[in-house]
């Protein structure tokens, strides 16, 4: 590669970088309003954020609906992924259209529909108003994931296991769900990280009593202009690294992607 | 016009620890078919991609029609390549594929287009202009590949591994057809390959590879006949070695005792051995008949039908590796079979080399 | 990489494989009756004071063609081309180093840095660029102590802009390397083996052969642009709107949700005409290659 292509990927990585890089520098700025670069250093804003109730309640709302909406699903996800694969029936190219579609509606969009829904049904706005909108817009994401999977699955195990004499239900419960664990395990971490980073359509569902940790921090960095933010985005990208090297670790960066991410040469 | 077409002076290439090019020193003559011969791994490719240019020798000098290219970029050397894969650019049509090489040097569509025609017409694929490489066959991709790169009429025309993408039944068919297409352009070739049937069949002259050097540089029969030394002689063509004595050297030629026997061989792989140094016989085995008097015998293990004629291995103790194998007429193999024991007269002249280890 | 399909095991339990699909189908169902009630809350009146709409009408789609409203709808469009533009542009020579960058480490690394923010969520990110861009942020410092000056960039088309681009470059990169990997290397190379330059043998050959990928990721990219919220924004601040924030601004500020609902409405009818038209295109390129 020639001198000025590395030179310009360089400058891209830190254009990508510098965000995050700035916001954790930031974090450890003694003063209250944000004046770059820091003079003095401190570690108040992380005890702050840590113990400012709004953030504590949305993290503790973010957390229920993350692991109820990635489990359900992921549940779905797998139910839609094997019909679709393996049964032609009246209707499949509906489910799978309605299954898949919130991939190009945008995120505000779908929210309004469900607060719009939920106000004309009478329906009080709690939070399975948020698990109901998460799994839609996660939805789509674990059915590609699992679909991949069932895909690149050999199904002469399957016939084999039929041909031996175990019933359906048997050789979906002992061949075809250990073999699509990796699949399952990628979806499933996928849509709880997109379910905890999920803001537009939470902002139009939840109230005050069921807000996110997202839409905790777009109020605060609405009103006030000090660096507890800073603080908690270094927690949450901090948080965010360890948890990709540990899905790297365990299930290959380019499984959770459901993207093979080619190798070069 | 120059007397070579393509010179390498000690052509050293590193990667690394590895060298994959040891001083490689090789002449193509206008218009010959040169082709690079030896096991995977020899540095046959590397070879040829400092000649393309796509890599640069660490040491040594290469010239293209007497000018040094060193250190010239791929785009401005005047060469045609043929890839492994073909390379043919899968959004172009055959035409445009074909006039790639010269539209890049600027020459304009009208002109480019006849000279397209002309070199479609050498490889028979004139009226699939139209056609986008994947509704080609691989015969007619590799056509196409083949007009591509002599189109442009380059200095020298290089081949890597061209037929190794084609079915065998493929294969005989093009050797010929590539070789007709090249002698008719008059393009001086260098050919890599590593199943030396093809490069016996194909060349003017073979270069035989290993470990990164060049071990003996002639004509397939040289090559064939009298080889080099040990490597090339156990490459190229089949053989059975035996065990002998050096018995003396007179001029070009050295005697060998082998059992009761005596052979002749070249000299030159022996010189400097005192008399009755250990050596090493190869025999080639279209030179073994049956009967007396008798160079080596064994037990038949088994007779291989090949159409003109019959391959027979036998267990021999006295050859190396226990196995020697004699190519007969298929008359006069007729009444073998497994288990009978057959004794076999050698030739008189062979190639002979010092022993790898002591006997 | 396909393995052998088997349909033996849906021939053999078809009711089974139905119930396991009957809660994705509900799911699905929601999902459109949610979309049915933005329409419906689209032909509604507004009854000013009063969250429940009034009779139908048609005059939430009347009063878009209001230069106002035009204006952001242009804005909006602009924003996403733009976006998707820049994305391309940063996300081909990423793709490409992360192909061909020999060191397996570096590729890594490269690879991980790309694809991190796209685990950030829109707000970390979006108020990474906030420190990044505002008036006493680290750019202005950058700028001062290279005694520059200072520079408006906060609030800005400019600055929004940025924004955009990083939130969709991962996938950008993502989808233009996946292409870039089905892009023989031996092609590179027999183009210049044929005499051209290596630029030339890449706008001849590499370009036109990565055109599918091109297109794919550039709708992508405008298709996540158009659904962005948080970044229009905070970092616009109300200078720089796109339908998200109108929609947003009308139901909330206003609870005006008729006419909130009537521009969700048209802000979809523009994707979609936009991603078909794109997908047009795609189809055409692809029929010529
Ligand atoms: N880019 C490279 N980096 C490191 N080592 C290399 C590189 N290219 C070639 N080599 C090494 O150089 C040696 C010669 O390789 P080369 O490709 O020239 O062999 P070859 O004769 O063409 O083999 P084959 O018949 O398998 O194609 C090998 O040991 C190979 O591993
Ligand atoms: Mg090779």
């Amino acid at each position: 590669m020639s001198w000025w292509l590395r030179l310009l990927v360089l400058l891209l990585l830190a254009f990508i970088a510098m965000p995050a890089l700035v916001a954790c520098i930031v974090a450890f700025d003694a003063r209250s309003i944000l004046n770059f670069p820091p003079q003095a250093w401190s570690m108040r804003w992380f005890e702050r954020a840590m113990t400012y109730p709004d953030f504590r309640d949305g993290a503790w709302n973010s957390l229920l609906v993350m692991i109820s909406a990635s489990v359900i699903a992921t549940l779905l996800g797998a139910g839609a992924a094997l019909a679709l694969e393996k049964l032609e029936f009246r209707g499949k190219r509906t489910l799978e259209a309605l299954v898949m579609a919130p991939l190009v509606v945008p995120h505000f969009v779908v929210g309004l529909g469900f607060l719009t829904l939920f106000a004309q049904s009478g329906l009080p706005r709690g939070l399975p108003l948020l698990v109901l909108c998460h799994v839609v817009l996660v939805l789509p994401f674990v059915v590609r994931s699992v679909w991949i999977s069932l895909k690149s699955l050999d199904g002469r195990l399957e016939d084999a296991a039929l041909s031996l004499g175990a019933p359906p239900s048997r050789v979906l419960r002992q061949v075809t769900l250990p073999l699509l664990l990796p699949g399952l395990a990628g979806g499933w971490l996928f849509a709880a990280i997109l379910s905890f980073t999920e803001f537009s359509a939470s902002l139009f569902v939840s109230t005050q009593r069921t807000q996110t940790l997202p839409v905790a921090m777009y109020n605060y960095v609405r009103e006030y202009a000090d660096p507890s933010i800073a603080a908690l985005s270094a927690i949450w990208i901090v948080t965010t690294m360890l948890l990709i090297l540990a899905a790297d670790r365990w299930l290959g960066l380019s499984r959770v992607l459901g993207t093979e991410v080619p190798g070069g040469r | 016009m120059a007397v070579e077409a393509l010179r390498l002076d000690g052509v050293t290439r590193r990667f690394g620890a590895v060298t994959a090019l040891h001083g490689a020193s090789l002449v193509v003559a206008p218009g010959e078919f040169v082709t690079l011969l030896g096991p995977s791994g020899c540095g046959k490719t590397t070879l040829l991609n400092l000649v393309a240019g796509f890599q640069t020798p660490d040491e040594g000098e290469i010239f293209l029609g007497g000018e040094s290219v060193t250190r010239v970029p791929v785009w401005k050397r005047d060469i045609g390549m043929v890839f492994q894969s073909y390379a043919l650019f899968p959004h172009m049509n055959v035409a445009e594929n074909v006039a790639y090489g010269l539209r890049a040097r600027g020459m304009p569509k009208v002109e480019a287009m006849g000279r397209v025609a002309e070199a479609l017409r050498m490889v028979r694929l004139s009226g699939l202009e139209d056609r986008r490489p994947r509704q080609l066959s691989g015969g007619q991709q590799q056509r196409a590949a083949l007009a591509r790169a002599l189109v442009i009429r380059p200095r020298i025309l290089l081949l890597d591994e061209p037929f190794s993408a084609l079915d065998r039944a493929l294969r005989g068919g093009l050797q010929v057809e590539v070789r007709e297409i090249q002698r008719a352009a008059g393009v001086a070739t260098l050919f890599v390959t590593h199943d030396q049937h093809e490069a016996l069949a194909m060349s003017d002259r073979i270069a035989v590879m290993s470990g990164g050097r060049i071990h003996q540089v002639g004509t397939p029969e040289e090559v064939y006949a009298r080889p080099a030394d040990r490597f090339v002689a156990g490459f190229v063509g089949d053989a059975t070695v035996l065990r002998g004595r050096l018995r003396g050297l007179m001029g070009g030629t050295a005697g060998i005792e082998v059992g009761q026997a005596v052979l002749e061989a070249d000299a030159a792989p022996l010189r400097g051995l005192s008399q009755g140094a250990p050596v090493d016989a190869f025999l080639r085995p279209e030179t073994l008949s049956p009967g007396g008097p008798a160079l080596l015998s064994g037990e038949v293990r088994s007779v291989v039908f090949q159409g003109g004629h019959v391959d027979v291995h036998l267990a021999c103790a006295e050859a190396a590796g226990g196995r020697a194998v004699a190519r007969l007429a298929p008359m006069l193999a007729s009444g073998l079979a497994a288990g009978s024991v057959l004794e076999l007269a050698g030739p008189s002249r062979c190639a002979a080399f010092p022993a790898e280890e002591p006997a | 990489m396909a393995g052998e399909k088997s349909t033996a095991l849906g021939q053999g339990a078809p009711g089974l494989l139905r119930g396991l699909a009957l809660p994705a189908w509900l799911c699905g169902l929601a999902f459109a009756a949610a979309l049915l009630a933005v329409f419906q809350y689209a032909l509604r009146a507004h009854v000013p004071g009063e969250l429940e709409p009034g009779g139908f009408t048609l005059q939430n789609f009347v009063a878009q063609a209001h230069p106002l409203y035009i204006g952001v709808f242009w804005d909006t469009l602009l924003l996403c081309a733009g976006t998707a533009i820049l994305s391309l542009l940063a996300g081909y020579p990423l793709a490409w180093a992360i192909l061909r960058t020999r060191s397996r480490l570096a590729r890594s690394m490269i690879l991980a840095i790309v694809i991190t923010p796209l685990f950030l969520g829109e707000i970390v990110r979006t108020y990474g660029w906030i420190v990044v861009l505002g008036n006493s942020g680290f750019l202005n410092a950058a700028l001062a102590w290279l005694g520059l000056g200072r520079a408006e960039m906060l609030f800005t088309t400019g600055g929004v802009l940025a924004a955009l681009v990083h939130v969709t470059l991962p996938i950008v990169v993502i989808m233009l390397a996946a292409g870039l990997a089905h892009i023989e290397p031996e092609l590179e190379r027999a183009a210049q083996s044929l005499g051209a330059t290596p630029a030339r043998g890449f706008f001849t050959v590499t370009l036109p052969l990565s055109l599918p990928g091109i297109l794919a990721a550039g709708t992508t990219a405008f298709a996540w642009t158009f659904s962005a919220f948080a970044t229009p924004q905070l970092v616009g601040g109300g200078k720089v709107n796109m339908i998200s924030n109108l929609v947003y601004q009308l139901g909330f500020a206003s609870f005006n949700f008729p006419f909130a609902a009537a521009l969700a409405v048209s802000g979809l009818a523009l994707t979609a005409v936009s991603l078909a038209a794109l997908s047009l295109v795609t189809r055409r390129v692809e029929q010529r290659l």
